[in-house]
């Protein structure tokens, strides 16, 4: 579904990504851990071609989009992503915020987006906040509103970057719940985040990274219970 | 001080005249001004660094030289090369046009870059274009941070029309001159000059401050 072969990333001098080559299936959930500064993010923000590509190629169920043919815009709505810092956009009330994206990029009705609108914020139990606007919501509300918004482009792809590290401890449950939720409905998903409990739980498939690198990466149980290189313990007992 | 009342009252249509034309000039130019503004503002913020430099020369031009320089070089210029003959109500709108764009698009530049990158790349990771995000997701934002500044540049633009005096566009201060020359007064003609100004500002401080109410909390 992801095919990531020899990227490289870098920023002017600074090498972030140094050579990364994963493979995903579909309706797999991969969760990405590791310490701050080891290109967990560019990784992620590589597969939307949120950062340009410097080197390799990332194929997304087998275009590659680090053709200048590819149309980004068109592979975008089949990869939705999360921000950590949830990026509503605060002058658009809730529905707005599902509905934008559906009407002006994929031209749909208003009568059928916001149909789906209120069908996606039952799903993460926000209806009645349909009409207000971001700037009044919680954090784990707004979250969940912005899981709703990427999922109206009926994505086939879910990538998450951090998206409870902003959030106040009491309100990282929730937003998990709706991940675990959509992981349960089949959705391939790629989780940047250091909730270790929701890696064990939910994920099929841990990476390890570290100085640009995927050090280490094996299901759940047994990276979390027998790690094999030494950055991947020293990490994980610093975190568990 | 022997101050001629009658003599106002008596030139007060040729005051209003001239406030007729001042109120003209100045929305023209500001309308202008703002569409061309947010152009070069555009154009000032693109990536490619020399598509870039013309947006970037032309608002150091107009912003690093006089407004009196610019409206000379126009109505002697720039209007008789481009149309044969000058007019001074051409010349003097496309001066304030071309200046006081110079001015908007930096105030365009600062709203747009004030919005988080996130808005941008929350726009684009849905899937629309760069043009899409800018419309539905950037501008909006920026636009409601712009309008104190734009504000302030409306009412220095509407006080700067008065140069317009010396290339003979018969605005409010165009007759405050004549009724100098006619009359050898001095306070009479200025002082009622300035009032109207006064009120003209103050006029439109007092729509830029509803506007500003009305998005606040929208």
């Amino acid at each position: 579904m992801i095919k990531v072969v020899n990227l490289k990333k870098t920023f002017g001098d600074n090498e972030v990504l140094k050579d990364i080559s994963v493979d995903i299936q579909p309706k797999e959930v991969v969760v990405v851990i590791g310490p701050s500064g080891s290109g967990k993010s560019t990784f992620l923000r590589c597969i939307n071609l949120l950062e340009s590509i410097t080197d390799g190629h990332v194929y997304i169920e087998g275009v590659d989009i680090t053709d200048k043919k590819t149309n980004i815009n068109k592979i975008r709505t089949d990869v939705g992503m999360v921000f950590q810092q949830f990026n509503l956009f605060p002058h658009r009330t809730v529905l707005e915020n599902i509905t934008m994206s559906p009407m002006k990029v994929k031209k749909e009705s208003p009568k059928v987006a916001k149909e789906k609108a209120l069908v996606l914020l039952k799903k993460v139990g926000l209806v009645e906040k349909a009409n207000a606007y971001p700037d009044s919501l919680s954090g784990g509300q707004k979250q969940r509103v912005a899981i709703a918004r990427a999922l109206a482009l009926e994505p086939r792809i879910m990538l998450f970057d951090e998206p409870t590290s902003a959030l106040d401890p009491e309100m990282v449950g929730e937003v998990l719940e709706v991940m675990k939720q959509l992981a349960l409905e089949g959705m391939t998903m790629i989780v940047v985040t250091h909730e270790m409990g929701f890696a064990r739980e939910v994920g099929d498939r841990v990476l390890f990274m570290d100085g640009g690198y995927i050090v280490e990466e094996n299901v759940p149980s047994e990276l979390f219970a027998r790690p094999q290189h030494a950055r991947t313990k020293s990490f994980l007992s610093k975190v568990l | 001080m022997d101050f001629r009342m009658d003599l106002v009252i008596d030139y007060m249509p040729f005051f209003l005249k001239g406030a007729l034309y001042t109120i003209g000039v100045s929305l023209v130019g500001i309308l202008l001004g703002t569409i061309l503004g947010l152009l070069i503002g555009m154009g000032k913020i693109m990536r490619n660094k020399l598509l870039a430099l013309p947006f970037i020369l032309y608002i150091t031009f107009f912003r690093g030289t006089p407004l009196f320089v610019q409206i000379l070089l126009i109505h002697f210029g720039l209007i008789p090369l481009v149309i044969g003959q000058t007019n001074a109500i051409v010349a003097g709108i496309v001066a304030l046009t071309l200046n006081a764009a110079a001015y908007i698009a930096e105030i365009f530049r600062a709203g747009i870059q004030s919005i988080d990158r996130g808005q941008m790349e929350a726009a684009r990771s849905l899937g629309q274009t760069h043009a899409q995000a800018m419309r539905y997701v950037i501008l909006p934002q920026a636009f409601k941070r712009m309008v104190p500044p734009l504000g302030n540049e409306f009412i220095v633009l509407l006080k700067d029309s008065s140069l317009l005096a010396v290339i003979t566009v018969p605005e409010l201060m165009y007759w405050g001159r004549a009724f100098q020359g006619q009359y050898y007064k001095i306070w009479e003609p200025y002082l009622t000059a300035a009032l109207i100004y006064l009120i003209l500002t103050l006029s439109m401080s007092y729509l830029l401050g509803r506007l500003e109410k009305r998005l606040a909390t929208e």
